[in-house]
């Protein structure tokens, strides 16, 4: 069986953070959580070095669509760890958290992007209300809060798709944020478990032991809400401020920037919660996200 | 580039003679009765009976090592002698090519127990000045901002390192084109060299470097690229020997076969020797190209200090 499970989650709704908390739970007492190192931890689905070492082609010459066929197999491969050197093969393997922005789609060939049950045991998808994304979004991308509605309604938006260079990350077909959302929850191939980005706010040891449980690796309470007093958000920003963030864009001022939920309404003008509201309102209502008054009123 | 018929081309590449019936964009050679590697167009299987590793793309058995690249050829390469490709799905000649001057020639290195490191080289004085990094890292654009600057090229992508007979580390050469994405090629303003597309449906071509060099160069030192992120700052850094070693064995041209091929003594030697030796140096840059200047500030400061550069301005 594979001993990966996939962290899933649309941009910017809590990815980083849910792996800081799993590797709070490795410290040892007195230590405190690195934020570069801790949250490299796993990887990413799309980095192009592991798949690069696995199948020992430079992918830097093949078309995104060429390595979107390759990929299942590199995903199986390192799910069975094949891919390690020989004096680690043969212990115990530990489950694996790898992170993936990738909405959940099938390639040209008809098979799942990230292999199924073949290349992960599970997925735990980790979803944020909408409207707390645009500006969060925004910020990342360097973009108007517009320019990240666009994206996030865009029914075909991907992530690093630029031809003319070479990115680090793979191209990461990524959806609407209700298509992503919907492609994890809906595809039968491996048990997904939903963890709310507000839900771990209000109550962020039941929920991180909850989705630890359903991974298989169980943790008590009380290591859950140790691991999140030493991942604090208070925490993470004092580190990035003292030794700056590997995963901050360039030209951004702060990955961690506020990290809260429901502030949308100081954020968004009622014209761009109405197109994120308009574009996502079944998703949303699935989720438990509710509307605003405004569209309440209008339907 | 086309398909040529039974006749066969000669090159001279990493200290080998290559005969090939496909042209490739390497420097060409007189030909030979005896060439140290032969590339011909012939059935190739699809499966290697009997293989002892193997990944998703690829299977070793004894002397034997098959790559598929769907969609473009499968490669037989044996005794580190013969590549014998057989094209898949009616690819064109210049994405078979592309892929065997890279991936192709550098698993044959490996099979013939060759130091080779994934690694663009300027020549220093009269030195080989090694870039070394994962696809994407900046090599070749590095190596082309350092040719731009009047620094020769002695290769691109694939450095193949020897012991010369007075045992000596050096650096092979092998006459091939830069290749560059459009965004580099504009950022590094080199249009007026840029050739044809690497393959048909991707944005990054052939640049024709200024003065390529032939020539076989002692190590003058190794820099492992690396972006500037947090928590790293930017600047040059000498590991110590333990961790230099690993740097240069991670950075072989394809660290998996190292440990399929069982090359680790091999290459933790030469690793110790260039890391004690000529030297292993952290370059920690930041990616955008209005830093380059800056960058190579740094080095050519670096080559004065580590005695590559004469003090003149």
């Amino acid at each position: 069986m594979s001993e990966r499970v996939w962290l899933a989650s649309y941009p910017k709704s809590g990815n980083t953070w849910f792996r800081l908390l799993i590797g709070c739970l490795d410290l040892k007492d007195g230590e405190s959580v690195d934020v570069n190192e801790t949250a490299a931890k796993g990887g990413i689905a799309s980095a192009r070095h592991p798949f690069d070492h696995t199948t020992l082609i430079e992918s830097d010459l093949l078309t995104a669509e060429e390595i979107d066929l390759l990929r299942p197999r590199v995903y199986e491969a390192l799910s069975q760890g094949l891919e390690e050197e020989p004096e680690e093969a043969g212990q115990t393997r530990e489950l694996e958290f790898v992170k993936a922005h990738d909405a959940y789609t099938l390639t040209s060939a008809g098979e799942p992007l990230l292999a199924g049950a073949r290349g992960a045991r599970a997925a735990i998808l980790i979803v944020r209300d909408p409207r707390d994304i645009v500006a969060s979004l925004a910020n990342h991308n360097q973009s108007t809060l517009d320019e990240a509605i666009a994206v996030m309604n865009d029914p075909a938006a991907a992530l690093c798709a630029r031809t003319d260079r070479v990115h680090k990350q793979f191209r990461q077909i990524q959806l609407s944020w209700s298509g992503h959302t919907a492609s994890w929850l809906d595809q039968r191939d491996i048990p997904v478990h939903l963890v709310q980005y507000e839900a771990m706010k209000q109550d962020t040891a039941a929920i991180f032991a909850e989705a630890m449980a359903f991974a298989g690796r169980p943790i008590s309470l009380e290591e859950a809400a140790r691991a999140a007093r030493l991942a604090d958000f208070s925490e993470l920003q004092a580190q990035e401020r003292e030794r700056g963030f590997g995963e901050k864009p360039p030209k951004t001022e702060a990955f961690f920037r506020k990290g809260r939920t429901g502030g949308w309404p100081e954020e968004l003008t009622a014209d761009q919660v109405d197109r994120i509201e308009g574009a996502h309102a079944p998703m949303m209502a699935r989720l438990g996200y509710e509307p605003s008054l405004k569209l309440e009123r209008a339907g | 580039m086309y398909l040529r018929g039974p006749s066969l081309l000669f090159f001279n590449v990493s200290g080998l003679v290559v005969a090939s019936e496909i042209d490739l964009p390497w420097r060409t050679a007189d030909a030979v009765a005896a060439p140290d590697v032969t590339i011909r167009q012939a059935d190739t299987p699809t499966d290697l009976p009997g293989a002892v590793e193997a990944g998703p793309t690829w299977r070793i058995a004894g002397d034997q090592f098959l790559l598929r690249i769907p969609g473009v050829a499968r490669f037989l390469l044996t005794k580190g002698r013969e590549i014998t490709f057989e094209i898949e799905d009616g690819a064109p000649a210049e994405d078979v090519a592309v892929f065997i001057i890279g991936t192709v020639f550098g698993i044959l290195l490996h099979q013939r127990q060759q130091i080779v490191l994934h690694a663009s080289a300027v020549r220093v004085g009269d030195k080989a000045v090694l870039f070394c990094g994962p696809s994407g890292a900046g090599k070749s654009t590095m190596a082309a901002a350092l040719n731009q600057k009047g620094y020769q090229l002695l290769t691109d992508d694939v450095c193949a390192i020897d012991l010369d007979a007075a045992g000596v580390l050096v650096a092979q050469s092998d006459g091939r084109r830069l290749k560059l994405w459009e965004q580099s090629i504009k950022g590094l303003d080199m249009a007026e060299r840029k050739a044809g597309a690497v393959r048909s449906r991707l944005e990054k071509f052939y640049v024709e470097p200024h003065e390529p060099t032939n020539q076989t160069l002692p190590l003058g030192a190794v820099y492992v690229l690396r972006e500037m992120r947090a928590p790293h700052k930017d600047g040059i850094e000498r590991p110590n020997v333990v961790d230099a070693a690993l740097f240069v064995r991670r950075n072989a041209y394809r660290p998996r076969l190292v440990a399929a091929m069982a090359q680790k003594d091999r290459y933790f030697r030469s690793a110790a020797a260039i890391a004690a030796g000529p030297g292993v140096f952290l370059l920690t840059r930041p990616l955008a190209f209005k830093a380059l200047p800056g960058v190579i500030e740094g080095l050519e400061q670096h080559w004065r200090e580590i005695g590559l550069l004469g003090d003149a301005p």
